[in-house]
């Protein structure tokens, strides 16, 4: 367990709530219940919340997966520098958020939903993680025979007379196994 | 998915087809239960109270039944396995088919989320209807205790709505963790909120046994929209859609069974008493006991067999961070193809690991034996123990697991070549089977059948230097091939070579390499010759 990361969790989990304060919302404005104006706030805070968490953060070990097109709010939430890449600021921001959204029946449940994100998100700053933002990488040169080899030799071989060329220590089957491999099988094919 | 031909029905069909059926069986339900609720006359008056969100929310409740019950089943890999292995289901299809139990196992678990926030947002607004729509006349019909109660109230003080918000919580923090990108990246968050299943399920059978939605029970004494001699009839009660049309006095066909106490009390609905309430004997009871009861049979037995320690007999250390564990274990009988699950407390209480066998067990000898690659805390902390205590036994627990594929004995299988085709990255990977090939090849040719094995090795990353896997090994180093296969000209060549046979395509790789494999077996070829895909997976 003590690699587990988080911080992943939480953002996938604050990023349904997000969308749990939207759809809840929606209907409540849709139908005009009363106290439709928290309704109404759980739709723009959702937004934000979506829109805060869809950039992925990148792993500390390994490599990330993107969410489809999250480049473009990456460069967004990279401006604002300490205040994203702090993850107890998120926490708090996000207990803070859920809170109104609880006096209304149908955004109730994004308040549950939102509040353990936070939670998690809490746990994450306390073990140290924080957001960073997955840089693109540079264009890959072009695939030379049909993408089959990684990397093709640039240069020549340089071809010394056959007297300056000394042989190549051979790589020597160096493991020897300890125990002699057998084979186990029965008759074949018959 | 490339377009249908006779590659595409063989290996996609029978799934597709039970595909079809499965989602035939949801739709069924959901349309029977939604009828039942909008017509039926014991549940006129609830209809009344709530409208739309008591039929909606009950026919999701039954697709959930359906779903949950289901979910279980491709859990139970022992039973899957015993199904698989033994002879009764000999047809391949059908073993192929139970290959593709972890993806129906999503399936259902994705239909579960879809239909919970269905069934969730109905019973929010009978919630309010509960409040709103508080009836004097019938109190036995009430959830709310007096008009205009606040929903937020009943929603957490009754038995089904404290225990579905709690559900919803479970099923929200179960949803999240099992997101591709976690499964992939954190597998740990995603085994050890899985668990939570349990909790689900407990919570499940204390939600229905609440009985908050009732039926009535006289309807005979009480036809629903019956005229009450005391109190002034009320326009505003809409008659069942059943009477809306006249009936004949003497109608040539026999009256369906639900209409004959309406027709007694044809022109005049009197109402002999009042209606009487009585909640539902819980239905989930019946739908998820049995997968549960098996389920939980099956776990049992798992933890029984795994109590005896195996000994390991050696471990040998391979190039490229690879390290072969050899085994013995009492009464241990496997497959080539099988996989088993290690479970070594030492390094870990609670984690566990599949890995293939690479080595049965067979009749003159009853070691057994798997090839790690050290990826990862648990594998580098196994290993440390290893060579740190090389010359003790020490004690693992195993448990076994039956692999997908392909489980038959080879002897009576009637497998005529065999293609290995091996892509690595580091030209000393090789090693790991390097003297096994070798044996094989030589005994295969004195057995004069050279052509029973094409083996064929792709070194995918080079630094340009010709190299070679050994000086011993020529037999592989001709080859050796360098860079990716181009599995589509392979394909060519094999079906070419293998005219109108069936060829198996088994891969065990990384999703790029499976999606391309599985797109060329279904496409179609000129030589007749058929492939069917099967992947390795550890379900």
């Amino acid at each position: 367990m003590g690699r587990i990361e988080w911080a992943m969790w939480a953002n996938e989990q604050a990023l349904a709530s997000g969308l749990i304060l939207v759809t809840g919302g929606t209907v409540a404005v849709a139908a005009q219940f009363k106290g439709w104006q928290f309704a109404a706030y759980a739709i723009v805070a959702g937004v934000f919340i979506c829109l805060l968490e869809y950039p992925r953060g990148k792993r500390k070990k390994g490599s990330t997966m993107e969410r489809c097109g999250q480049k473009y709010l990456t460069a967004v939430v990279k401006v604002f520098g300490p205040v994203t890449r702090n993850y107890y600021v998120r926490a708090i921001l996000h207990a803070a958020l859920a809170v109104p959204a609880g006096f209304l029946l149908s955004t109730i449940l994004g308040t549950a939903c939102l509040g353990i994100a936070s939670a998690i998100y809490l746990l994450a700053a306390i073990r140290g993680e924080e957001w960073n933002p997955i840089e693109q990488k540079p264009q890959e040169r072009p695939q030379v025979g049909g993408g089959t080899i990684k990397q093709p030799p640039t240069m020549p071989p340089p071809r010394p007379p056959p007297e300056t060329r000394k042989k190549q220590p051979a790589e020597e089957a160096s493991q020897e196994n300890p125990i002699p491999v057998t084979i186990e099988v029965g008759g074949v094919g018959r | 998915m490339a377009p249908c031909g006779s590659g595409w029905l063989a290996n996609e069909g029978s799934k597709h087809l039970s595909l079809l059926f499965w989602l035939s069986l949801n739709v069924w339900l959901f349309w029977k239960t939604f009828l039942l609720y909008y017509h039926g006359p014991q549940y006129y008056y609830l209809h009344q109270m709530l409208g739309l969100g008591l039929c909606i929310s009950r026919a999701s409740a039954s697709v959930l039944n359906l779903n949950c019950s289901l979910v279980l089943l491709p859990m139970c890999r022992i039973l899957l396995a015993f199904l698989r292995g033994s002879q009764k289901v000999a047809s391949r299809k059908t073993r192929r088919l139970l290959d593709k139990s972890k993806t129906f196992h999503v399936t259902c678990g994705v239909t579960i989320c879809v239909f919970s926030v269905l069934h969730v947002a109905a019973h929010l607004v009978n919630v309010l209807n509960f409040s709103v729509n508080y009836t004097e006349e019938f109190l036995a019909l009430n959830a709310a205790n007096y008009r205009g109660e606040d929903p937020r109230k009943l929603l957490f003080t009754t038995v089904p709505g404290l225990t579905g918000v709690l559900m919803v919580l479970v099923l929200f923090l179960m949803c999240t963790a099992s997101t591709y990108a976690i499964r992939l990246l954190n597998y740990d968050i995603f085994w050890y909120t899985h668990n939570l299943f349990f909790v689900f399920y407990v919570l499940l059978l204390v939600h229905v046994s609440g009985g908050v939605l009732k039926y009535q029970t006289n309807l005979e004494e009480h036809p629903p929209g019956c005229f009450h001699p005391n109190t002034t009839l009320r326009e505003d009660i809409p008659v069942p859609g059943t009477f809306e049309e006249p009936f004949p006095e003497y109608a040539p066909e026999p009256f369906p069974a639900e209409l004959e106490p309406f027709v007694q009390n044809n022109f005049v609905r009197i109402c002999a008493e009042e209606p009487k309430f009585q909640s539902h004997f819980p239905e989930t009871w019946l739908w998820i006991s049995g997968p549960l009861c098996l389920y939980c049979a099956e776990r049992l037995y798992r933890y029984i067999r795994s109590y005896k320690p195996a000994t390991i007999t050696s471990v040998i250390s391979h190039p490229s961070n690879v390290l072969e564990l050899r085994m013995r274990k009492e009464n241990f009988k496997a497959r080539p193809g099988q996989y088993i699950i290690l479970h070594c407390p030492r390094v870990s209480a609670l984690e566990s690991h599949p890995f293939t066998l690479t080595m049965c067990p067979t009749d003159t000898k009853a070691t057994f034996g798997v090839h790690l690659k050290i990826v990862g805390d648990w594998t580098e902390r196994f290993r440390d123990l290893l060579l740190l205590h090389s010359s003790q036994d020490t004690e693992i627990l195993p448990n076994f697991q039956q692999r997908n594929y392909p489980t038959d004995n080879w002897q009576c299988y009637k497998l005529r070549r065999l293609y290995f085709i091996w892509v690595c990255r580091e030209i000393q990977s090789f090693r790991w089977f390097a003297d096994l090939l070798c044996m094989l090849h030589n005994k295969l040719w004195q057995e004069n059948r050279p052509d029973y094995i094409n083996i064929q090795l792709y070194l995918s990353q080079t630094d340009g230097i010709q190299k070679i896997i050994g000086e011993k090994y020529q037999v592989l180093n001709s080859r050796l091939l360098i860079g990716r296969p181009r599995w589509k000209l392979l394909f060519d060549e094999i079906a070419k070579c293998n005219r109108q046979k069936t060829v198996g395509v088994f891969c065990c790789g990384p999703n790029e390499i499976s999606k391309v494999l599985h797109k060329l077996s279904n496409s179609s070829n000129s030589y007749g010759t058929r492939f069917e895909y099967n992947k390795e997976s550890f379900s």
